[in-house]
């Protein structure tokens, strides 16, 4: 039979509650997979049967994982986004700046490339695209302490760059429509230039560093197979 | 497609029903309303808890650990006196709602 208080223990491992409160709840769902299960096999079925017919219950292990958080803490829907998303992404922005400021005044010159004489330059802090992967990867892992889905983590991952990218896609374009005396050549220029440097590539890193995480913590909650005596 | 609030409101009522009998562990509470239901509801692990942690942190239901006959520790819930004055009610708003699309369903196939 598989040690079902093992198995539930790494199945919900990413519970929210208190140490406490996370034994309980992870002791009380084991037992009602033990009796399940015991329950199967008197009714006939052989091991595997049983034991397949009582993993049936729980069809995805995160989502369970996400309503006991929310049902055992009383958090509603508000509270669970400020703590997946808009924390971990607040924090991340702010460090991402922190990190641009001290490359800024004590980090090498960035790489800057002139694409066309008279548009606007592109300017590459590359020690700070270097660093900035452990700053998508705080996101990420704040997120998912804190019981994000996938689509929290990586958006918290990439939050800094998410203000820029609203910017470069609302502000430039509605710039070129109503800015009559604007040279157009040169703010669609801007529009690339500056969406690579300051969206693309930064988010890029970041992305890099959240999904790294995400990565580590599937493999460490995944499911390894139920083990028998 | 029946909502997810009308599927709540069965739930919480099955499970506030259930208890008026007596305490029972979560495994029994979904066996004893599966039986009595004749199949009808049926409750899997992962539907089941939530909605107790839900109910218990509503003040309905009241879960404390105790060792059976057998030397297994469970969980086993109670109704509260909160969880009591609130079945009155609720039997009552399903039982009109039941009894509101019997009289359109008997009207629809007449």
């Amino acid at each position: 039979m598989p040690d079902w208080q093992r198995l539930v223990r790494r199945r919900l491992s990413g519970l929210t509650l208190n140490a406490a409160e996370r034994d309980e709840v992870q002791a009380e769902l084991a037992t009602h997979l033990e009796e399940s299960c015991e329950v199967f096999r008197a009714e006939g079925l052989p091991e595997y049967e049983a034991v397949q017919r009582t993993l049936s219950q729980v069809a995805d292990w995160k989502d369970l994982q996400r309503k006991i958080d929310s049902a055992r803490i009383g958090k509603d829907t508000m509270t669970n986004r400020v703590t997946q998303l808009w924390l971990p992404g607040l924090l991340t922005f702010a460090l991402s700046m922190g990190l641009l400021e001290l490359v800024q005044k004590f980090g090498p010159r960035p790489i800057i490339l002139n694409l066309d004489q008279g548009t606007p330059v592109l300017m590459f802090y590359t020690s700070w695209l270097l660093i900035l992967p452990l700053a998508g990867a705080l996101g990420a892992y704040l997120s998912k302490r804190a019981g994000g889905s996938v689509r929290m983590v990586l958006a918290s991952s990439i939050f800094p760059v998410l203000p820029f990218a609203v910017v470069f896609l609302i502000a430039i374009p509605v710039g070129l429509v109503i800015g009559h005396n604007l040279a157009h050549h040169i703010v669609t220029a801007a529009f690339f230039t500056m969406g690579l440097g300051w969206v693309l590539a930064p988010g890029a890193t970041l992305f890099a560093g959240g999904l790294l995480v995400h990565f580590l913590f599937s493999r460490r909650s995944g499911f390894h197979g139920v083990t028998t005596s | 497609m029946i909502g997810t609030g009308i599927k709540r409101g069965t739930a919480e009522l099955a499970v506030l029903s259930v208890l008026e009998r007596g305490p029972l562990h979560g495994y029994e509470m979904a066996r004893r309303i599966e039986q009595q239901t004749k199949g009808t509801l049926r409750f899997t692990l992962a539907a089941l808890y939530p909605m107790l942690y839900r109910m218990e942190q509503r003040g309905w239901i009241r879960g404390a650990w105790e060792i059976s006959d057998s030397g297994r520790k469970r969980r086993c819930y109670r109704l509260t006196p909160a969880g009591k004055k609130k079945l009155s009610p609720l039997r009552k708003e399903w039982a009109e709602l039941f009894g509101a699309l019997k009289r359109l369903t008997k009207v629809s196939h007449a």
